[in-house]
């Protein structure tokens, strides 16, 4: 008979279940949302160009 | 010389019918080119990335349906179309999610949107629901175990009787028909409503504050 995988790594904290692969999902997402806020987005191409010209 | 433009015949449909869209969606506001300087931040990407990862969603999910079961549990290619249209789907969940914060913290109801975010929270139910059909639709051990574990949910709230999560014919259908064709009607009906209202200003902005 196959020997069956691990179903996997859980995290118990009261009457939270979860597992350590969807934590770290949103783990992540929550480090892609602070980024989207944080990070700078890229002038247009125009924008930067009147930019370098003014004195 | 050309004769002066006639007004449209009262009671015809499709002088009715463009007035309608032109009303809804004014001429220049379908498709701008120019957005106020506000937009020009990664939280706004969001909304557009999701509708980038539905389209594959779609377009992968075309594919398994055209090969069938056999194909995507069999084939090389088969497996590979089944991981894009697992991992679109993934991304899509979680853009989407990110697009919902974004959306809340910036309280983005505002300035007569109410519809623009009750359509979006429509539409994230409905996907979730699309994506736990998708569960079922495998066809493998999981689907088994999945289905097997939500009849009880199901049948919690009385649904069960005519939603059976035994029947993978029943959810197949509603995997790539009935939700999807859901979805899709009310991203067009948000997306136009975006497009409609505009997007929406931060919370200090002159526009904005009520």
């Amino acid at each position: 008979m196959p020997v069956l995988e691990s179903a996997g790594n859980y995290v118990d904290w009261g009457v939270f279940h979860i597992s350590v692969t969807n934590l770290v999902i949103i783990g992540v997402m929550i480090v892609v949302f602070v980024l989207a806020i944080l990070l700078p987005f890229p002038k247009p191409h125009e924008v930067r160009e009147s930019e370098e010209r003014r004195p | 010389m050309t004769a002066a433009p006639q007004a449209p015949p009262a009671g015809n449909w499709t002088t009715a019918l463009r007035t309608r869209i032109v009303h809804v969606v004014p001429p220049g506001q379908a498709l701008p080119d120019r957005q106020p300087a506000y937009v020009a931040s990664w939280i706004y990407v969001f909304g557009v990335l999701t509708l980038a990862s539905f389209v594959v969603v779609l377009v992968s999910g075309g594919v398994l349906a055209v090969g069938g079961v056999a194909w995507w549990h069999t084939s090389a290619l088969g497996h590979f179309v089944n991981s894009v249209h697992l991992w679109s789907v993934e991304i899509f969940m979680a853009v989407m999610v990110i697009h919902l914060w974004g959306k809340f913290w910036m309280a983005a109801w505002r300035g007569r949107r109410a519809l623009t975010w009750i359509t979006g929270v429509i539409a994230f139910v409905a996907s979730i629901g699309t994506a736990f059909t998708g569960y079922l639709t495998q066809s493998n051990f999981d689907s088994q175990w999945i289905s097997g574990e939500a009849k009880d949910g199901i049948n919690s709230i009385g649904v069960g009787g005519f939603f059976n999560v035994l029947n993978p014919g029943q959810m197949l259908l509603w995997h790539v028909v009935l939700l999807p064709v859901a979805v899709g009607l009310i991203t067009v009906l948000h997306i136009v409503l975006v497009r409609r209202h505009g997007v929406v200003p931060p919370i200090d902005s002159e526009e904005g504050g009520s």
